[in-house]
């Protein structure tokens, strides 16, 4: 049985108006335990309307979310429950921090929980060490942080549920380079100590190329792919009729392909272009 | 859920009505507000409602819009016109219970009052559902401009009141997006006593508060590098201009007003 599942999810904004608008039409997916997914989709293809549906937050106008085969939806305070096992980290977090010091804005979500002192303290601690926050800034006021240390600050007050699935939209949307990798890294060391379901939404093919492991591709409210990082990447005519580019590494070899040479074409990391790049030297005879 | 608020909507168009001046608008509604405390009697009230009707028919709002525009006074209503059939004491005794005597009179004047509330409140939602805010707070500006005189700064409150208007849809956007946030945390916002749930409150308005100040902050700094300096030698893009049909509505308006004093004066009075 799949972890979290979605049967038919449909959502429709501004129902019975003439402005109504289908985010998300008829997606039926299904996560399993340890999946590292990236979500990407053009602005408006749904992708955000579409985490939003999976803690529960937004109720679908037709079809299911089961979790571990559980209707989300099957009583109020199951919905409220799953919010714990499916954290989700909205985009700009930083503009929800409200606490007067940054340790007790991370346990405001394990004091919702119901945690006591002691073990609302562990889990705090926990995120922060994930997520790089030093403990001399747990006394000081999250409103006198760095933009990025806000940022941390506020997905460690998702990670501090400890929730099973972990939902990040747009974790690096308005960061500097140097920002950006800080975040990519404390979530990948966050997957490989705790091997927990990650998404990741993003618009940059870069992004999640680099990290996740499965890619699911959303095209005005639709699930255009849904497999393998490599697959989705060979599709380059369909990535770029939706209006999504390819990683550049996978360009560059599209590139070489389209002039001649024997390359192949499904390659989206520095490491594999490096093995592929050495395989044809190597068949040239250049080395 | 909060996205049903209504306050000072505005449906673009391009009918007669939206085009006309908005100054004239304004002083329009003032007018139609006076007459429709001049009616005396049913005959007199059926002129202003057909007046309104023929506003609204050439405006192009639907009727659902009216509706919704008088929804909310409608416990104010039933309120006044259960007063006035239990008080008014006038005319033929039509039912009597105890000490509860309703009369002709009182019905009628019942019936009266709602016609008359709903009709205020139809004509003064027509001049915001057909006049967009900024052209709304202009014309506050250019018609409050003699206050000068006393010192008063019109622009600064007429920029004001724009900018107000401006960021209610964004401000009711970002409590949504706080609220879906903290949920996301466990936030329960739905249960619990008074003082609980006023509690849960902290957590989406401090946010809200903190963001309002830095928009507010940028706000300010976008204005003054585009050199905003207030009001003084600044010229519009859109010189506001009274045409010939705003002429026609200001003729109709004053028909209007003539054929319902010669009404009152012809029929008798029920109020």
């Amino acid at each position: 049985m799949a972890l979290l599942e979605t049967q038919n999810l449909t959502y429709a904004y501004s129902r019975g108006t003439p402005f109504e608008v289908t985010a998300v039409d008829d997606v039926s997916i299904s996560i399993e335990k340890g999946d590292f997914i990236g979500i990407i989709g053009h602005t408006g293809s749904g992708k955000s309307t579409l985490v939003q549906h999976l803690n529960g937050i937004l109720k679908p106008t037709s079809g299911k979310i089961l979790f571990n085969g559980e209707d989300i939806h099957s009583s109020k305070e199951f919905t409220r429950s799953i919010r714990f096992k499916v954290g989700l980290c909205f985009q700009y977090p930083e503009y929800q921090l409200f606490e007067s010091t940054v340790f007790d804005d991370i346990a405001y979500g394990p004091k919702n929980m119901g945690l006591d002192k002691a073990q609302v303290e562990e889990h705090v601690l926990k995120a922060c060490e994930f997520v790089g926050i030093k403990t001399e800034l747990l006394k000081k006021s999250p409103f006198d942080l760095s933009g990025g240390e806000k940022r941390r600050v506020a997905i460690a007050g998702v990670m501090a549920m400890e929730p099973e699935i972990l939902i990040l939209d747009e974790p690096t949307a308005g960061l500097d380079p140097k920002g950006r990798e800080k975040i990519e890294k404390m979530i990948n060391e966050y997957r490989n100590v705790t091997n927990n379901t990650v998404i990741i939404v993003s618009h940059s093919m870069d992004d999640v190329a680099k990290n996740a492991s499965k890619v699911l591709v959303m095209n005005k409210g639709r699930v255009e792919f849904f497999t393998g990082v490599g697959e989705v990447f060979s599709n380059i005519e369909r990535l770029s009729e939706i209006g999504l580019d390819v990683p550049s590494i996978t360009q560059v070899f599209l590139e070489l392909k389209k002039r001649g040479y024997n390359v192949r074409t499904d390659i989206y990391s520095v490491k594999k272009a490096k093995e592929e790049l050495l395989r044809l030297f190597g068949e040239r005879g250049v080395i | 859920m909060i996205k049903d608020i209504t306050i000072g909507q505005y449906f673009p168009g391009n009918s007669v009505i939206h085009r006309l001046d908005p100054r004239v608008k304004i002083l329009l509604v003032f007018a139609y507000i006076v007459a429709v405390f001049l009616c005396k009697n049913f005959y007199s009230l059926g002129l202003m409602i057909l007046l309104l009707t023929v506003i609204i028919l050439l405006s192009g709002i639907s009727l659902k819009l009216i509706y919704k525009s008088i929804k909310p006074i409608f416990i104010i209503v039933l309120i006044t016109s259960l007063l006035q059939l239990i008080y008014n004491k006038n005319g033929d005794v039509l039912f009597e219970y105890w000490k509860i005597r309703i009369t002709t009179g009182g019905v009628f004047t019942a019936i009266f009052t709602t016609v008359r509330i709903a009709a205020l409140v139809a004509a003064s939602s027509m001049l915001t559902y057909t006049t967009s805010p900024t052209m709304l707070t202009d014309a506050i500006e250019r018609l409050f401009s003699p206050l000068k005189v006393f010192k008063i700064n019109v622009h600064s409150i007429a920029m004001m009141m724009t900018i107000a208007l401006r960021f209610i849809p964004t401000l009711i956007d970002e409590v949504d997006k706080i609220m879906a946030a903290q949920k996301s945390r466990g936030a329960d916002l739905e249960s619990g006593n008074i003082v609980d749930r006023g509690k849960a409150l902290v957590p989406i308005f401090i946010p809200l508060f903190i963001n309002s100040f830095r928009r507010a902050y940028e706000l300010a700094f976008a204005m003054e590098c585009r050199c905003y300096q207030g009001g003084e030698g600044r010229t519009r893009l859109k010189v506001m201009k009274v045409h010939a049909r705003d002429f026609v509505a200001i003729f109709i308006m004053a028909l209007v007003i003539a054929g319902i004093i010669v009404l009152n004066h012809f029929f008798a009075a029920v109020i």
